[in-house]
This record gives C-alpha cells, sequence and structure tokens, in this order.
C-alpha cells in the first residue's frame, strides 16, 4: 500500500524527486539554478503545481457575477509576486504559507519583495509589475473603478496549495465581509 | 493562485485571476482566468510603460464585466516587448481582446450545436 502510494506521487512529480531533498526540489536554490522566464521555468512551474491542482481544485467552479458597475465596485489587488511592506516580516523564501496586509496607499519606496523563484530586478524598479497598486490608485482617482479597498494581500512563494487553505479561507473572509465586489489576482 | 480565487469567489466576490502558463491557468479551474506569455516577474509588462500595465489592467477589468459563466480561461495575444499600447478609449466596454476572445467562444458554442 505505501510501496503504492509512494509510486503515484513519484509518477506525478517526475524523476527529479529523486535526484533531490524534498526541500531542495522546492526550494530557492533550486529555484536559483533556473534561468528564470525561459521554458524551464514554466516546466518547473508545471512540475510543481499541476500535480496539486488536479487533486485541489475540483468540484464545481464557484460563480459570482459582479454585482455593480466598475465605476461603483470596491476592487481589491492580490498577489503572488512576494510583495509586502518593508517593515513587516519577510516571507519564507523557501515557500510560505502566510500572507501580509498592504494598505492602499503604500508607496512603492515603503514595499519589498521576498521571493527567489523569479527574476525581481524589473520588478523592484517598477513594483506594478507584480503589484499594479499605483495604475490602480489611479483607475480610481479617474473614476474607472467605484473604491480601492484600504486593505490588499501579497503571498509568497507558495510551498504547498494543501497548506495554503488556512490563509486562503482568512483572505477570502477578510475580502468579502470588507463589502469588496471584485478582486485581482497577480502572479509573480 | 487559482485556489485563491475559487476561494475568494466561494465567498460572494467576483474574481480574476492573471497568470504566466498556460497549463496552470487551465488545470486551476478558477472562475475568470487570463494568460499571457511573458517573462515571470513581469505579468503587467515592463518597468515605466504605463500604457501596457493599463492595457492589461483593461483586459482584467473587461473580464469581470462580460464572462457569462465560470471557468473561462482567455489568452492575451500580445507579443513580449513587440506590442505597441494605445491609451484605453472605454473602460466600461470590453478590451479589443477580450472581445475576440469571447467571439471566438460564441462561434465555438454555435458550432456545438
Amino acid at each position: 500500500m505505501r510501496q503504492q502510494k509512494k509510486i503515484e506521487s513519484s509518477a506525478r512529480t517526475g524523476w527529479l524527486k529523486h535526484l533531490l531533498p524534498e526541500r531542495a526540489f522546492n526550494s530557492a536554490l533550486f529555484f536559483g539554478v533556473i534561468p528564470v522566464g525561459t521554458e524551464f521555468g514554466h516546466w518547473v512551474s508545471k512540475l510543481v503545481a499541476l500535480p496539486q491542482l488536479k487533486k485541489l481544485a475540483v468540484g464545481k467552479v464557484p460563480w459570482t457575477p459582479l454585482r455593480n458597475p466598475l465605476s461603483e465596485s470596491t476592487v481589491v489587488l492580490i498577489s503572488t509576486g512576494g510583495v509586502h511592506l518593508r517593515s513587516d516580516h519577510p516571507f519564507n523564501l523557501n515557500g510560505d504559507p502566510t500572507f501580509r496586509v498592504i494598505p492602499k496607499g503604500a508607496q512603492s519606496a515603503n514595499l519589498a519583495i521576498s521571493h527567489q523563484a523569479y527574476d525581481r530586478t524589473d520588478a523592484l524598479k517598477d513594483i506594478n509589475l507584480v503589484f499594479p497598486i499605483e495604475r490602480l490608485r489611479e483607475l480610481e482617482a479617474e473614476h474607472v473603478i467605484g473604491r480601492l479597498a484600504e486593505e490588499h494581500y501579497g503571498f509568497g512563494l507558495m510551498p504547498s496549495a494543501k497548506g495554503l487553505i488556512p490563509a486562503i479561507k482568512e483572505v477570502a473572509r477578510r475580502i468579502s465581509e470588507s463589502g469588496v465586489d471584485l478582486a485581482l489576482l497577480v502572479p509573480a | 493562485m487559482g485556489l485563491l480565487a475559487r476561494g475568494i469567489e466561494a465567498r460572494g466576490v467576483t474574481t480574476v485571476a492573471l497568470g504566466l502558463v498556460k497549463e496552470v491557468a487551465v488545470a486551476a479551474h478558477a472562475p475568470r482566468f487570463l494568460y499571457l506569455h511573458w517573462p515571470f516577474g513581469h505579468a503587467l509588462g515592463e518597468v515605466g510603460n504605463v500604457a501596457q500595465q493599463r492595457a492589461v489592467l483593461h483586459d482584467m477589468l473587461s473580464m469581470a464585466i462580460s464572462a457569462s459563466g465560470p471557468g473561462l480561461v482567455v489568452e492575451l495575444p500580445y507579443r513580449w516587448r513587440r506590442e505597441t499600447y494605445l491609451p484605453v478609449a472605454d473602460w466600461n466596454k470590453p478590451s479589443d481582446a477580450l472581445a475576440s476572445a469571447l467571439s471566438l467562444q460564441g462561434d465555438l458554442e454555435v458550432q456545438g450545436r
């Protein structure tokens, strides 16, 4: 039985898991040796995410149509690019199941990125590449959207999808209870 | 990302997820998913390219207003560093990228019937 489980899991994650210990497999060290943004980086992303999604993204897809016009909607921004306030705790670079709150008015000079699975050079020059808060503040000022939520959310490198469930539930609760209409999710 | 979108949408909030890997976008079974063929760390485009960043946001907002049912995955047609982005004329009208993806989807549905 145990043997069978082992075989199933190795079939899902491929040969690399045999060569590397679990921690190294998920770790920044592993990502660090990959030229990010390449075909190989995409391949790794699939390798890590697909088996987990197959298990967890099951059942009916939830559906909530936008209830108000954009110009009356409250919008929240969520980034999985490791963005957080400089004054806040950084994310664990090997994978972190927690989130950080980023206030609406946060200035880019006060934001940091703790994530090693992608090349942050450009995002550090322009935070909008992974966390378009300045663009959204402009859209709020132009009345394209009704209002930006007071709190926005950052996630780091996600370790296992399953481990993230408590944080997902908490963020979903905060967002729905604060009267947000629309959540925009932006990746690393 | 997909699980996050599903969790939030299940609490009664509209979600639009952006991604950079097609297979992940498809497997996520998120309510609304857009993806681009751009390098990691550049989901909204290039440093300082405000028109480009606004175009991607327009696509995301268009998805929020015009997707008609759950599970829609749309590929954005932009090539990396080889596009010119015009200012958005009307934010309440679906972007060209979204409109063409949706009409293609409509055609397929008609053919299916």
